[in-house]
């Protein structure tokens, strides 16, 4: 993880420097390490307690202005603590916390959410949360050795209204849910600040695996919504063939799908990419947004919202 | 309750009277803390309390968590002490500071006189700053230690 600027490779630049508001500014955040941090587990503790023992323990928080649940704490030893092993507290990327953030609104009387692509558990420990451990959760990966991890974290954080199904999306039989998580397997390039290693294997053509894939499952995570029932559809990437391109693709073969804009409070997000390799994208698909790594100082994420 | 496999021997109505029973007169927790759940009967007597509504669907790998094992006697989970350790009455061990570093790491636990006045042998909860640790099982004075293997953890900050 000695990641240096020039050791960025030059397709990568030359593919990605033209769409941000500031390369140097951009190239010089994927060196730095990804800033640690945590959520709050409410169906376990609250941020005034956790607070005031993290305060205690002389390790130092600082709040994040788009969710008062969440923590950034660069003290490595905040896994070894009481917060941690209870439960009281889930360590989670900042902008892995926002599929689930989109649809708060909606979560404490949805009777029925689906996290189509759930290991290891993030967004599905905050799904119970935020829906207080009412309703069902079903909680899908279709890699049997990932459900081991999506097991246990449910058990740390006390997700009673969960079920653990293992099996290709694809092959869901039709259901209607009030809200769809898709948060896609993908090319991880904005995960780059945890993980260096990306750029080994990182290519162009690879991200076409995944977009093929990722297609497939944005129109699936539609069809099982309930008529009025929201999805929310994301990406760790930049990709443009795994962002817009794949909401553009779920415009394209269903007509009834409408995005909605995307706000969050006290979070810089930027525009998505309108056209890309001489293909002009679906205007819909400007109401989903891009989080740069350098605006906010978290990871790269691409959201889409779309409404039934 | 809903039976989930078919190997046991006890019926899956009686399992769930039998767990809310030992639940509310081992560590004072009342059925409506079970009330908006459903109870899951699954293979070797192991129970799980999941959401009501539940679709039907193959490929089910787990509904819900992991409450208790139920072979004659009812043995309660360290998941379940963590959710409603907050709601225990009693059968829980205040601990002191070493005694739940001790325990967070797996290791049995020895209770002073003081701290034993008012439990019973059997399954207990171990709290600590009033933040509910887990299940130990105590006997003649010591609690051995019952958190799985995966949870337990060398604290540093408590």
């Amino acid at each position: 993880m000695t990641g240096q600027a020039e050791s960025i490779p030059a397709p990568f630049r030359a593919r990605y420097c033209p769409l941000v508001d500031d390369e140097n500014a951009f190239l010089a955040s994927l060196s730095r390490l990804l800033p640690k941090a945590f959520r709050i587990n409410t169906l376990k503790s609250t941020r005034e307690d956790v607070s005031e023992r993290f305060a205690g323990y002389g390790i130092g928080l600082a709040t994040v202005p788009w969710y008062e649940d969440a923590f950034v704490c660069d003290n490595p030893e905040a896994g070894f603590s009481l917060e941690h092993f209870t439960g009281a507290i889930y360590m989670q990327e900042l902008v892995s916390m926002l599929p689930p953030l989109l649809i708060r609104d909606i979560l404490p009387g949805a009777r029925m959410v689906l996290d189509g692509c759930a290991a290891p558990g993030s967004k599905t420990t905050q799904l119970a949360a935020l829906m207080g451990n009412r309703g069902t959760i079903i909680a899908n990966d279709v890699s049997y050795s990932r459900i081991r991890a999506l097991k246990f974290n449910l058990e740390k954080v006390g997700a009673l209204n969960t079920v653990i199904t293992n099996r290709d999306l694809m092959a869901f039989p039709d259901m209607d849910f009030d809200a769809v998580i898709i948060d896609a397997p993908c090319s991880a390039e904005g995960t780059i600040r945890k993980n260096w290693e990306v750029f080994d294997t990182w290519s162009a053509r690879g991200v076409q695996t995944y977009a093929r894939v990722q297609k497939q499952l944005i129109v699936k995570g539609f069809d099982l919504l309930a008529p009025g029932g929201t999805m929310v559809y994301s990406t760790c990437t930049f990709a443009p063939e795994e962002n817009e391109a794949v909401v553009d693709e779920l415009l394209k073969s269903r007509p009834d799908a409408k995005l909605e804009p995307i706000a969050i409070d006290g979070l810089k997000t930027s525009g998505t990419v309108e056209s890309w390799d001489g293909a002009e994208f679906d205007p819909e698909t400007r109401k989903a947004v891009r989080i740069w790594p350098h605006h906010n100082d978290t990871g790269g994420f691409f959201l889409a919202k779309v409404k039934k | 309750m809903r039976r989930k496999g078919s190997s046991e021997t006890i019926s899956p109505q009686d399992v769930s009277g039998k767990i809310l029973g030992y639940m509310e007169e081992r560590f004072g927790l009342g059925p409506e803390l079970f009330s908006p759940y459903r109870m899951y009967l699954a293979s070797k007597g192991r129970v799980y309390l999941g959401p009501r509504n539940v679709p039907d669907m193959p490929k089910i790998a787990t509904i819900g968590l992991l409450i208790a094992r139920v072979n004659g006697a009812v043995k309660p989970s360290t998941n379940l002490l963590q959710i409603m350790g907050k709601h225990v009455e009693k059968n829980a061990v205040e601990l002191e500071k070493q005694q739940a570093l001790d325990f967070a790491k797996g290791q049995d636990v020895r209770l002073a006189p003081a701290q034993l006045a008012t439990l019973r042998d059997g399954y207990v909860l171990m709290r600590y700053n009033a933040e509910p640790l887990g299940c130990g099982f105590l006997r003649l004075g010591a609690v051995k230690n019952m958190l799985p293997k995966a949870k337990r953890l060398p604290l540093r900050f408590i």
